[in-house]
Parts: C-alpha cells; sequence; structure tokens
C-alpha cells in the first residue's frame, strides 16, 4: 500500500515538473506575437484584469469571484456562489435559509455585513441583515462579486462592518443575444430565459426571466424542515455608455416553506438609475437612485412592506497629489409591519432615513506611499449622528506587491429588531400587570467596532499570486437581550440592551497558481478567533432566541480548473469548515465538481456533483431540527444563439 | 513508521520542485500581467490585417498613449519580428503628443479625454485602438473589451472609413462584434 502511494506521488510531482514547464513556454510574452488571432482570442486572463488589479490597488482586504469562477463552480444561486471567497463563512441552514459573514458573527440573523446588487443595497432595515431566500440574480449575468472583509463603512456606510459583498452584473452591452439555460438536480430546479439587443441611440438593453425551486431538507431525525420553495422573477437592464446611464429593474415573486404554518409570501420590484460622467475638469460624477419595494408575509410572526428611496451623488477628482472622493446620499424607508401570532414591532408604521456625507482623501506621500484617510457622518432616526472614520497606508514598491495597513472605527446603527420587536404581540399578564415577554430595546444603541488590519498582496509572476491580511477588531456595546429588572406596567420583562463586548482576531489568506495555460489553482484559508463575552451585570438570554453567533476557528478550500480537450472543462472544489462550538456542529469538509462541455458554440453541459463525499453533513443550528445536506446532482444545459 | 517519513520525504521534495519551477518560471517571466501581454500581442497582428490609404514608410510605427506597460510589452514584441517586410518602432506617447507618423495609436484606459486623441487618429489616418467600454462610441476603430475572462475585440467599420484604413476580411471574422455603418 505504502508502496503504491509513494508511486503515486513520484508520479504527481514529475507531472508537476513538466505541466510547470509547459506554463513557463507559454508566459515567455514574445511568444504570444506567435499565435494565431483565434488563440489570442482563447487566453483566459481572468486574475489579472485591469479591472480587477486597480481593486487590488485598494489596501483592503478584497477578494473577487469572477463571472467564469461561478460559471465554473456550477452555483446555482447567489449564496452558493459566496462559497467561492474564502473570507466569507457561508453555512446552509436549511434548504432557503443561509448563515452570511466575514470576520466572524455568524448567525441566521447575521448584521454586520453589507450586501449590494449593483449598488443597491438588499440588507433588511428590520434586522440589518439579508433574507438570503428573497435574493435572486441570473449568475450568467454577473460580472464580478467584489467581497471585501473588515469594515468599509468610510465609503459604505454603517453596517459596513465586518464586509462588504457587491455583486455587478454585466453591461447590456456585454449580454447580446439571446440565452436559456436550464438545471434540474436531484433537489432543485431553474430556468433562465433573456435576450439582449442593441438599442437605435448607441444603447443597449437586455430583459430576463427566471424561475427557480428547491425541495423541502430533512433533519437529522429524519423529519421534514418544510423549507423548500419557489419563485418568479423578472428583470431588465438598459445601458447608454456612451451617455454613461444605466437603468435596471427587477420584481419577484416567491413562496417559501415554513414548518407548520401556511407558506411564506414574498414578492417585491425595484428600479435603480445610474448616471456616471466625466465633467469637463476632469473630475467624474456618480449619481444613483434607488426604489426598492418589497413584502414579506411570514405567517405567525409578521406581515412587512417596505418602501425605500435613496439617493446618492458622489464627486472624485484630482488636486494635485491629492485623489479626493466626496459625497452624500439620502435613504428613506416606510416600513409597515403587522403584528402576527408570536411577535409584532410596534410602531407598526415607522419611517426611517438614514442621511449621509463623507469625504475620502487619498494622498501620494511619495510615488510609492499612499494615505488614505476619510470619514462619514452618517444620521439615522434611532441614534442620531454616526461617525465612521478610517485611515489606510500603502506601500507599492513595484506594480506586483503592495503593503497596506488600515485602523478604522465603524457602527451598527440598530435596526428595528433592536428597538422595535415585542413579543408575543398580546402584553401577558403577570401578577395583574400587563407585560411584553420581550419588550423591545428603548436604550439600544448603535454597536461599536475598532479594526486594525495589516495587509501584503503580491504577483511575483504573472501566473501566481497571493494575499494576506492580519486582522484584530475590537467590539463594544453588543447586542444582549437583558431581563428588565423592575419592568413598568406595558414594558418587556426582557429588553434588548448593549452589554456585551468582544474580539475577533485572525488571518485570512489566498493565492492562485495558473499552474499550466490550462490548469488553474485556487486557495483559501482563514484562522480566527471569536470572543464575545457579557459585560459585569448581563444576565444575557439572547442566546434562546436563536439571535446568537456562531462561528468556526478554522475554514479552508482548495479550488481545481482543468481545460480538456475537446472543449470539455473539469472543476472541482475541496472545502473544510472547522467545528461549530454553540450549538455544536462538527466540522466537516465536502467536494463540489462540475464537468462541462462545449458541444457547440451554442450549447453547453454541464454535470454538477454536490457534497460528494460524504452520505449528509450538517452545517448550521441545533439539533435535533437542523438540516442535514446530502450528495446531489444535477444536469445544466446552457443555449446561447 | 520508516515508510511513513518516506513517504513525507518524497512529498516535501515534489512540493520543493513544483515550487522551484513555479518560482524560476516567475523570475523568467515578465512582471506584467498576462492581459497586457495578450493585448500587446493582438496590437502586433492587428499591423498584418489593415491596409492603409496612405503610402507605407519602410518601417511601421506604433503609438502608445498612456499605457507604459503596453508600450513596453509591445517594444519586446517588436523585436527581431517585421510585418510584411516591415520592422516595428514602438513610442511611448503623452496625452496631446502627436500622432504624426503613426500607423497605429493604442490609447491605454487611464487617458483622461480619448476622443481627443482619437479625433486626430482619424484625422491622420491613423487605425485607433481602445480599452474602454465606449471606446467605438468615442470613435475608435478597435476597442478591447474582456469578454468571459477573455481579451476579445469589436470594430468599428465607420470609423475605420473615416480613418481612411480597410480591416481584411480575416480580421474582423475574428472580432468579437462589428459595428457596421449605414445609419
Amino acid at each position: 500500500m505504502a508502496n503504491k502511494n509513494t508511486h503515486g506521488i513520484t508520479l504527481i510531482a514529475a507531472l508537476l515538473a513538466q505541466l510547470s514547464m509547459a506554463g513557463t513556454v507559454a508566459a515567455a510574452n514574445g511568444q504570444l506575437a506567435d499565435l494565431s488571432l483565434e488563440e489570442l482570442n482563447d487566453i483566459v486572463v481572468t486574475s489579472v484584469s485591469r479591472q480587477e488589479e486597480r481593486l487590488s490597488d485598494v489596501a483592503a482586504s478584497i477578494f473577487i469571484i469572477s463571472a467564469s469562477d461561478i460559471r465554473r463552480s456550477g452555483a446555482r444561486s447567489l449564496p452558493e456562489a459566496l462559497r467561492l471567497a474564502p473570507n466569507l463563512q457561508v453555512a446552509q441552514l436549511d434548504a432557503r435559509n443561509y448563515a452570511i459573514s466575514a470576520r466572524g458573527f455568524d448567525g441566521a440573523f447575521a448584521n454586520k455585513l453589507l450586501v449590494m446588487i449593483d449598488g443597491r443595497s438588499i440588507y433588511s432595515p428590520l434586522f440589518s441583515g439579508v433574507f438570503w431566500d428573497a435574493q435572486d440574480v441570473v449568475l450568467e449575468d454577473v460580472e464580478r462579486i467584489e467581497v471585501i472583509s473588515g469594515p468599509g463603512a468610510t465609503i459604505w456606510g454603517a453596517n459596513a462592518v465586518n464586509g462588504v459583498i457587491n455583486v455587478i452584473t454585466r453591461s447590456a452591452q456585454d449580454s447580446k443575444g439571446a440565452l436559456i439555460s436550464a438545471a434540474a438536480g436531484s433537489d432543485a430546479r431553474d430556468g433562465t430565459a433573456r435576450y439582449g439587443a442593441a438599442l437605435p441611440n448607441g444603447g443597449a438593453l437586455r430583459a430576463y426571466a427566471r424561475y427557480a425551486e428547491a425541495d423541502d431538507t430533512y433533519a437529522a431525525n429524519g423529519l421534514n424542515t418544510v423549507t423548500g420553495w419557489r419563485r418568479r422573477q423578472a428583470g431588465f437592464r438598459a445601458d447608454w455608455e456612451p451617455q454613461g446611464l444605466s437603468v435596471s429593474g427587477d420584481m419577484y415573486q416567491g413562496s417559501l416553506g415554513q414548518l407548520f404554518t401556511d407558506d411564506i409570501a414574498i414578492s417585491g420590484a425595484n428600479l435603480v438609475g445610474r448616471y456616471q460622467h466625466k465633467l469637463g475638469d476632469g473630475s467624474d460624477l456618480r449619481l444613483q437612485l434607488v426604489l426598492d419595494h418589497t413584502e414579506r408575509n411570514q405567517p405567525t410572526a409578521f406581515v412587512n412592506r417596505l418602501d425605500t428611496f435613496e439617493f446618492e451623488a458622489q464627486h472624485g477628482l484630482r488636486l494635485g497629489q491629492h485623489g479626493i472622493a466626496w459625497g452624500g446620499g439620502y435613504r428613506e424607508s416606510h416600513d409597515r409591519s403587522t403584528a402576527g401570532a408570536t411577535l409584532s414591532f410596534l410602531p407598526g408604521h415607522l419611517a426611517m432615513h438614514w442621511a449621509n456625507l463623507f469625504v475620502q482623501d487619498e494622498y501620494a506621500l511619495t510615488p510609492q506611499l499612499r494615505l488614505t484617510a476619510g470619514a462619514k457622518a452618517e444620521h439615522n432616526n434611532y441614534t442620531g449622528l454616526e461617525w465612521l472614520p478610517s485611515a489606510r497606508l500603502a506601500w507599492m514598491p513595484d506594480a506586483s506587491r503592495t503593503l497596506w495597513g488600515s485602523l478604522s472605527r465603524t457602527a451598527r446603527a440598530p435596526s428595528r429588531i433592536d428597538r422595535d420587536l415585542y413579543a408575543p404581540p398580546t402584553q401577558l399578564v403577570v401578577n395583574g400587570v400587563p407585560h411584553y415577554l420581550i419588550g423591545g430595546g428603548p436604550d439600544f444603541v448603535s454597536e461599536l467596532v475598532r479594526v486594525a488590519e495589516f495587509g501584503y498582496r503580491a504577483q511575483p509572476s504573472p501566473r501566481w499570486s497571493w494575499s494576506a491580511t492580519v486582522w484584530y477588531a475590537d467590539y463594544d456595546r453588543l447586542r444582549t437581550l437583558e431581563p428588565n429588572p423592575a419592568p413598568l406596567p406595558s414594558q418587556g420583562l426582557n429588553e434588548f440592551r448593549n452589554m456585551a463586548q468582544g474580539r475577533t482576531r485572525g488571518i485570512e489568506a489566498w493565492g492562485h497558481w495558473q499552474v499550466t495555460p490550462h490548469w488553474r489553482l485556487q486557495g483559501g484559508a482563514v484562522l480566527q478567533r471569536v470572543e464575545i463575552q457579557r459585560v459585569p451585570g448581563s444576565r444575557d438570554v439572547a442566546v434562546d432566541t436563536g439571535l446568537d453567533t456562531n462561528d468556526p476557528n478554522s475554514r479552508w478550500q482548495l479550488r481545481s480548473s482543468h481545460d480538456l480537450a475537446g472543449n470539455m472543462q473539469l472543476d472541482w472544489m475541496l472545502r473544510r469548515v472547522g467545528s461549530l462550538p454553540h450549538p455544536q456542529v462538527p466540522g466537516y469538509h465536502e467536494l463540489d465538481m462540475q464537468w462541462s462541455w462545449q458541444a457547440t458554440p451554442q450549447l453547453e453541459l454541464a454535470l454538477i456533483g454536490r457534497n460528494l463525499l460524504h452520505r449528509s453533513h450538517a452545517e448550521f443550528g441545533a439539533l435535533p431540527g437542523r438540516s442535514l445536506f446530502e450528495r446531489t446532482g444535477m444536469l445544466k444545459m446552457t443555449v446561447r444563439f | 513508521m520508516r515508510q511513513t517519513s518516506h513517504i513525507l520525504a518524497r512529498i516535501a521534495a515534489s512540493l520543493l520542485l513544483a515550487l522551484a519551477f513555479c518560482c524560476a518560471a516567475g523570475a523568467a517571466g515578465q512582471q506584467q500581467n498576462l492581459e497586457r501581454s495578450v493585448k500587446a500581442a493582438f496590437l502586433y497582428k492587428f499591423l498584418g490585417y489593415v491596409e492603409f490609404a496612405a503610402e507605407l514608410p519602410p518601417q511601421l510605427t506604433v503609438g502608445v498613449v498612456g499605457a507604459a506597460d503596453i508600450a513596453a510589452e509591445l517594444s519586446q514584441i517588436a523585436v527581431g519580428r517585421s510585418v510584411n517586410g516591415r520592422p516595428i518602432a514602438v513610442k511611448a506617447l503623452r496625452e496631446g503628443d502627436s500622432l504624426a507618423g503613426l500607423q497605429l495609436v493604442f490609447v491605454g484606459a487611464d487617458v483622461q479625454r480619448p476622443a481627443q486623441v482619437l479625433r486626430s487618429a482619424q484625422q491622420g489616418g491613423v487605425l485607433s485602438v481602445t480599452e474602454i467600454d465606449s471606446g467605438l462610441q468615442q470613435g475608435s476603430v478597435i476597442n478591447f473589451r474582456l469578454i468571459e475572462d477573455r481579451v476579445r475585440f469589436e470594430v468599428s467599420l465607420p470609423s475605420a472609413e473615416k480613418s481612411n484604413v480597410k480591416l481584411s476580411s480575416r480580421l474582423l471574422s475574428v472580432a468579437w462584434q462589428v459595428q457596421k455603418g449605414g445609419q
């Protein structure tokens, strides 16, 4: 047995050596000029595009999920695509719920991550988190997903505490023609039709319709979790690139399973307009307008209707050695919540607003040394003004290396769940006095965090690059649920307060290696410690409400992308997630694979296997009710014409 | 036990070997990224698929505005290579420099006012190539785009006509999109 193994290793070594040499030959750039036009057309340049390079200049921990990463992963939903970012912790709870976070504080109600689709924030002011079961995008039309771990509040505002995800779809200019894709597997099915065409005045338009559904999952005890779902969505995007104008919109409707009740009904529509213009003096102006309507009827819990209006303006200019970005925005949300049987948001109708002004200066101290300092002042209806300053220093000895460090202070402003959640909706009478069990959080203030980061990024050769970041974050005034010592009538026996502190520290690193022109390896790992403790006097009972967080100390992933002969591609991703402490979830490792075949220029077929290593595994939640995820297979067909 | 350490030694050896090859390649290769190399190679190739109205000088000259990396890359490609028997010279230009004597001009994404450079290219009968989304609209003949992680190029026939250059059908057949005139 041992003999066989060593033989295998020798073979691998020989193979690696051979493949590496092949790569060296192709990368010698003089020889690129000897390739034909068609061959040049086929060279994959993913990891190092100009745009990405610009992003990698940013003194922050940023990972880009490219369009080809998504296509080659076989991901069929946004949360699954996010698994490709090593700096995100993605755990599936059941058929429709996910816990997604960066740098700790993960949970079903994770509230320290800002998520945007084409600049439109999709976080719910109900709980400062994302209802992942209501979000859908046509993954084929996603250009890239930028994932920043660490604070981004100076630019993006409160809520960008532990990270920012920005899903960027292609310009309509780049998605002309028809696309039909259909996937069917043992636990989910989806279909998309999209058509894009040029508009007369130099613009382009695409429109799509999409349907997706997933089956219920089962818990370890064999019980059906009844969390299967189906969604319909349609939308469009129009771009007039010469004029710098872009308009997009979506509308959707869905039905989501919930145990012991009728299905949750969701629906919504949004419209985004964006205008980018280079002014006469060479400065950039960017304006964005968002209208968003969402509805969520969650039987027994609440019926929530939310209307949001948002306007943003940003101006970027150069003054000598200074690159200045400044701007402001105003966001207003009208929330109408009707109480269900178990909880209510009071007042039922609330107008919320967030107004901000920011300025950031990037100053070149020397050609290699860049200092970026800025602050955002954001006003919200709960706590008034919040200051969100940051300073970043980047040293770039040459184009392929960046050493950077940053200091920031950010805040998570209260959301309705922190202030306005009352349960049960009709007060209990205790000793003749009416009380809520949970009576909101009248004194709840913003959670605060101070973060120090230090990172290094290098691309020693065109085929090999890596990035590592260490961080330390100090959290204060974290949310707890405290017994009210002497509740007055109609107050809560428990209230949300800010009686916990926390510290996280860790290292996140990733890299890619273009082993040969046809084989690419990518890997990433995170080691972290998340420590949360109550301050003296706290008698936190939040653990019992499911609002707690649960994080692994380590996780890693390895991805391989192979271009095979005959227009075939083979991709696999191995991931390992360490155990979760409370509730205890065992660590797991799993393998996803995709084999795809471009049968004709119009037709692509793909065979996708998920969770191939084990019969089933759990990712989050407490026994006995938590879902187990099984080995699944899926067949996908994509037609373009 | 001995076998285990034997295996470990083999693994270490193979890793070192792999590492050695990767880093040797890194040192030998340029400190440039692949996207820039591919674009530079394309620029060189374009010269072979274009007919210019004006009589060609004995040496072809390519101007590169606002993209020092492409200029460096292309200079290397030009060494020892020729197009139809004519050697190639590469000039790194700044915004506002004259385009006189050029056959091809590449306008980098960082150029502040590409439309001005493109206008003088059209007037001077110079084949212009850009790498911004609105390149063709701003008046370039060929524009690079990143499509599905590959460098592709789109072509504007009206701009070609205005610039007095004729693109071969072979070039057009490889183009990702061809904008035709007629309106």
